[in-house]
């Protein structure tokens, strides 16, 4: 087991931040001694706990490597997906246990949607992107589609800009456009949690600041999570915000006081840009 | 310091200069990539089209149409007033001299690049005699049976000689008549002999001559051959000659012929009603004969008529203009004539038929002396030509059919150059139903050679392309599924560890010889296959039943067996399940088989469903081409399948749907380019594929979709016919043909690849 200092400098790093941080609402997903492995020697997340709360933005920060992919990756299930992949310690959403053997995976990741780095929209029309996810449920009443669809790409503030082309290929839309159908595509399943894994990442400037956006009018309807490498970003968009660091969880508080009074002087060298 | 900055100046410089250098050398190196690159591609394009022409240089000949070339034109005859009209005209192989005989039984030999008469002779007849038929076999020399209208029929052997030459070796044969059985007339019919035919097959010799009131003579001379004679002609034995006379039941029979079998002699008479006198029966004294009134029963009376080469079939020319002909069937039902086909040739009288001696083809001119050419087997007009304006009073075709000539009331005689060298092909010859001789019926058939020596060829494509197709189809049918399905597990649920084996070992199933994989199926599977075809059967259904089970039972087992495999290699437990149901399979097939069909399917099959059961057979093809085929479908959809983006699979999983559903709506689909061309690239493989069909056919050129018979493909047929064919034969160049028509099937099957692929591709193009 590699060497940490930071082991050593705060025994509470990685303890259960969710009793020192006041939230102000209640916790929509439980993170209890959570440990990621990908193989027997890559020791991805080290006993990670952590209550998020509901109906806010949290952001995840941290340099590269540090899991804070791997950790949203967690809360749908999608290290699942990973051979040798496999998790120990609990996650609760809503008070379900997600790792439970009775949970049904594919009702979780539709509660729990995800937007990727890269937007992935299907080959398919603008449309049917969004009512895939009804489609797959066996919702096929075009009545309820085309309303669902509506919602979604209303909500995801791309309406105005699809309305007369729902039948063309998504694939024709711009990067930004792009990846604000994705996000109407996971919200018109209706989930409770939103992951968004770096999702401005690719784009430019201008689709940022939608996006960014987006996620201010989402963030009274979903429990979001974001991961991104952008400071400036997470301060901006985010109510909490956690800063991992190997694996571990080092700090997690509100945005503003990590990001103006870090408790951790590790925290604060990243935030500043001294980080090594 | 001026120094240092010298050399700084000159350092810089140098590495401007090496700079510049390196750019130099890298531009050139691009180009010389540019243009080798370029030159490889084009070479390539070229080296197809290069291989496209020649192939279309070797077929074209087939459907060019005879031709008809410069007509030579001169007169041979000393003077109008000594000339008497022919009664034969005949060349030699050669073409270069002509045999003359004229009424009176004047010879005359012609030679034709002389254009003059060079010799003549008499036949030893009154002066006043008159020939009034004659019936010549061809060959060197040739020989005549001539009738006079005294009633004698004398047998003469007429040699067209030749002239010394380096070019006709050591022969030089006097141009000369002689008597092989004799002066005396060989029969005598009563009145003027109106109709004679001669024939030779073997060692047997028929001449039938046919007298004024209907009284029909027939002389069969025979010889035992025998060891010595092959040896030495000349010490062949005499001819014995038995006569047979008897009076037709018709009255002015005007035409006699023998079939080529020597079994029949038929009479035609006036009315146009054939019949038919078995000569066994004849000679035994008996009487056996038919009649019928086919031919009467047509609108059109016949002008002229004469027996196709080989004796089989009867061509009429018609008052009418058509030539037809017809098929004779003499059975103990009587005489059967069936109209097989007719052509059209003039709307006004025809005035001569003549057959040509080798091939089905007849030439006919009509009262306006045009000339046309007919294949009865092509079904086609080959070639017509006006003649003169004069009536033509003789004509001939030389005995390779490469030359025609005419001799007109004036004394005139024209030599018209026949080219026709594949007379017998056609597009309804290669892709229609074809009535043969002694066919029943039209049919498709396709056998390029046989042991006679006017053989009718049948060069039907349909049995091969038939037979290409349904190899290729039962081959498609195992491959297809197999594949496909194998490839979508390899690709979207299969562990990468397990992957990184299994998909090079598929891969190597392409490495192995298809020669190997035919001689494999040919001596081991189809023996195999025909001793537990039930087991095979068993094994068809019984294999994915108990796979289906397995996994069943898989979902059943405790969790800590199951905890154990790695996810990603369930699969490999099935190999077991495989190799132990595979061999329950064979087990229990023995007892069922004495239960529930007697103790063999196959006679089961063939009393009961009337399936015949060929050792070769499409099933054994579909395995071992289906064994072939299978790694070049999975390489290339397997590919396709895992390189769909990850994040696309994973948006869809993402979004609550199974992987199922995931494999259904994004994975496949943005996959079926690929898997589509994996398809098609197989089926092309399948159909060009040449050893396994080869060897495990049976290469028979049926056309029969029964599972359990064999075929033969357009390959495997091109592999097997092209050693023995003669160059620039019309066998030589269908085989070209089918090349062809094998190009045009994967050049059509690659094409609606490549077009179905690129649309596909359009629609699901990634990001």
């Amino acid at each position: 087991m590699p060497m940490n200092e930071n082991n050593e400098r705060d025994p509470q790093a990685g303890g259960n931040f969710a009793d020192k941080v006041k939230t102000g609402s209640d916790a929509c997903i439980d993170i209890k001694k959570l440990n990621l492995y990908y193989s027997k020697d890559i020791h991805a997340l080290r006993d990670i706990s952590l209550s998020i709360p509901r109906n806010k933005v949290t952001a995840f920060i941290g340099p590269s490597g540090c899991g804070k992919s791997s950790l949203l990756r967690c809360f749908n299930r999608m290290n699942d997906l990973i051979d040798d992949c496999h998790i120990k310690g609990k996650i609760r959403i809503d008070g379900d246990d997600i790792y439970d053997k009775r949970i049904d995976v594919a009702d979780l990741r539709r509660r729990v949607g995800m937007v990727f780095q890269k937007p992935n929209p299907f080959p398919k029309s603008v449309y049917e992107n969004v009512a895939y996810g009804l489609r797959i449920q066996g919702i096929n009443s075009r009545r309820i589609l085309d309303e669902v669809v509506e919602d979604a790409l209303r909500a995801a503030a791309l309406w105005d800009e699809v309305k007369d082309r729902l039948d063309d290929s998504a694939l024709e839309l711009s990067g930004g456009q792009q990846q604000r159908l994705v996000i109407a595509r996971t919200i018109a399943v209706e989930p409770e949690v939103l992951l968004l894994d770096e999702p401005a990442s690719s784009l430019d400037p201008i689709s940022t600041l939608r996006i960014e956006e987006l996620i201010n009018e989402l963030r009274a309807s979903y429990s979001i999570l974001i991961v991104t490498h952008n400071m400036q970003q997470a301060a901006r968009v985010s109510d909490f915000a956690a800063f991992m660091d190997m694996g571990r969880l080092v700090e997690f508080d509100s945005t503003n006081t990590l990001f103006t009074n870090p408790s951790e002087r590790q925290t604060e060298d990243y935030i500043t840009g001294r980080y090594g | 310091m001026s120094q240092a900055d010298n050399s700084t100046f000159t350092a810089a410089e140098r590495l401007r200069e090496r700079a510049l250098g390196r750019r130099k050398y890298r531009e050139a190196l691009d180009r010389a990539a540019a243009v080798t690159i370029s030159l490889g591609g084009i070479g390539i394009l070229a080296t197809l089209v290069l291989l496209l022409v020649y192939l279309i240089y070797v077929v074209r000949p087939l459907f060019v149409p005879a031709e008809i070339s410069s007509v030579v034109s001169f007169s041979a005859a000393p003077s109008q007033a000594a000339r008497l009209p022919p009664v034969l005209l005949s060349m030699d192989e050669r073409t270069e001299t002509i045999l003359r005989l004229d009424q009176s039984g004047q010879f005359s030999w012609i030679d034709l690049g002389g254009e003059s008469v060079v010799q003549t002779s008499r036949l030893p007849v009154a002066q006043s005699a008159e020939i009034s038929a004659v019936a010549l076999i061809s060959g060197e020399p040739a020989l005549l049976a001539i009738g006079l209208d005294s009633g004698e029929v004398l047998l003469v052997s007429a040699e067209y000689g030749a002239a010394a030459g380096p070019e006709s070796g050591a022969r030089n044969l006097p141009r000369s008549l002689s008597y092989p059985f004799g002066r005396l007339p060989l029969l005598t019919t009563s009145g003027s002999v109106s109709g004679l035919a001669i024939s030779q097959q073997r060692n047997e010799l028929q001449v039938v001559a046919v007298g004024a009131n209907g009284q029909i003579e027939l002389a069969t001379g025979s010889r035992q051959s025998s060891l010595t004679a092959l040896l030495d002609p000349a010490s062949l034995p005499e001819y014995e000659w038995s006569v047979a006379r008897f009076e037709a039941q018709v009255s002015d029979a005007t035409r006699v012929f023998i079939d080529g079998d020597h079994q029949y002699v038929f009479a035609l008479d006036a009315n146009d009603r054939l019949s038919a006198f078995s000569i066994r029966a004849l000679h035994e004294g008996g009487d056996e004969s038919f009649s019928s009134d086919s031919i009467a029963n047509q609108p059109g009376k016949v002008m002229d008529a004469e027996m196709l080469a080989g004796g089989r079939s009867l061509m009429i020319a018609d008052d009418q203009g058509q030539v037809s002909q017809w098929f004779i069937d003499v059975s103990d039902g009587g005489l059967l004539l069936h109209q097989a086909r007719v052509f059209q040739a003039a709307m006004i009288p025809l005035d001569q038929i003549e057959s040509e001696q080798r091939r089905k083809n007849v030439a006919v001119v009509d009262v306006d002396g045009v000339f046309r050419l007919f294949n009865t087997t092509a079904d086609r007009l080959l070639t017509e030509q006006a003649l003169v304006d004069e009536e033509i009073e003789a004509m001939t075709l030389s005995p390779r059919g490469d030359l025609l000539l005419t001799e007109s009331e004036s004394g005139q005689f024209l030599a018209y150059p026949i080219d026709s060298p594949h007379p017998e092909i056609s597009w309804s010859a290669l892709w229609e139903r074809v009535w043969y001789e002694d066919y029943a019926e039209p049919a498709y058939v396709w056998q390029s050679s046989a042991s006679g020596d006017v053989y009718e060829p049948k060069y039907s494509l349909m049995p091969l392309t038939f037979g290409t197709l349904k190899a290729a189809f039962y081959a498609m049918l195992l491959a297809a599924p197999l594949a496909v399905c194998g490839a979508i597990f390899t690709g979207y649920f299969m562990a990468p560890g397990m992957r990184r084996t299994v998909k090079p070992l598929v891969e190597l199933m392409e490495a192995m010889p298809t020669v190997v994989l035919g001689f494999l199926a040919g001596l081991w599977l189809a023996p195999f296959v025909e001793q537990n075809l039930l087991g095979v059967f068993a094994l068809v259904i019984l294999l994915p039943v108990t796979i289906l089970t397995a996994s069943v039972a898989w979902m059943f087992l405790p969790k800590w067996v199951r905890h154990r495999t790695p996810e990603g290699w369930e699969a490999a437990l099935l190999v077991p399940v495989v190799i132990l149901g595979s061999w329950f399979a064979l087990w229990v097939a023995g007892p069922f088989e004495s239960w529930l069909f007697g103790g063999d399917i196959k006679a089961w099959l063939g009393s009961e469903l009337g399936l015949a059961y060929d050792q070769r057979n499409s099933m054994i093809v579909g395995f071992a081409m289906g064994f072939a085929v299978i790694p070049t479908i999975f390489s290339i959809a397997e590919d396709a399948i895992f390189t769909v983006p990850r994040q696309l699979s994973s948006g869809s999983l993402a979004l609550g749907a199974t992987p199922w559903q995931t494999l259904s709506q994004v994975v496949l689909p943005m996959a079926s380019p690929g898997i589509f061309s994996a398809l098609m690239i197989g089926l092309g493989r399948a159909v060009g594929e040449t050893m396994i069909v080869l060897m495990a056919t049976g290469n028979t050129p049926i056309m029969d979709i029964n599972l359990f018979e064999g075929m033969r493909t357009l390959a495997a047929n091109i592999a097997v016919e092209v050693p023995e064919t003669d160059v620039n034969s019309s066998h030589y160049r269908i085989l070209f043909l089918s090349t062809l028509v094998l190009f045009a099937f994967t050049f059509i099957v690659n094409t609606i690849a490549e077009v179905v692929r690129q649309r596909l591709r359009r629609r699901y193009s990634v990001i």
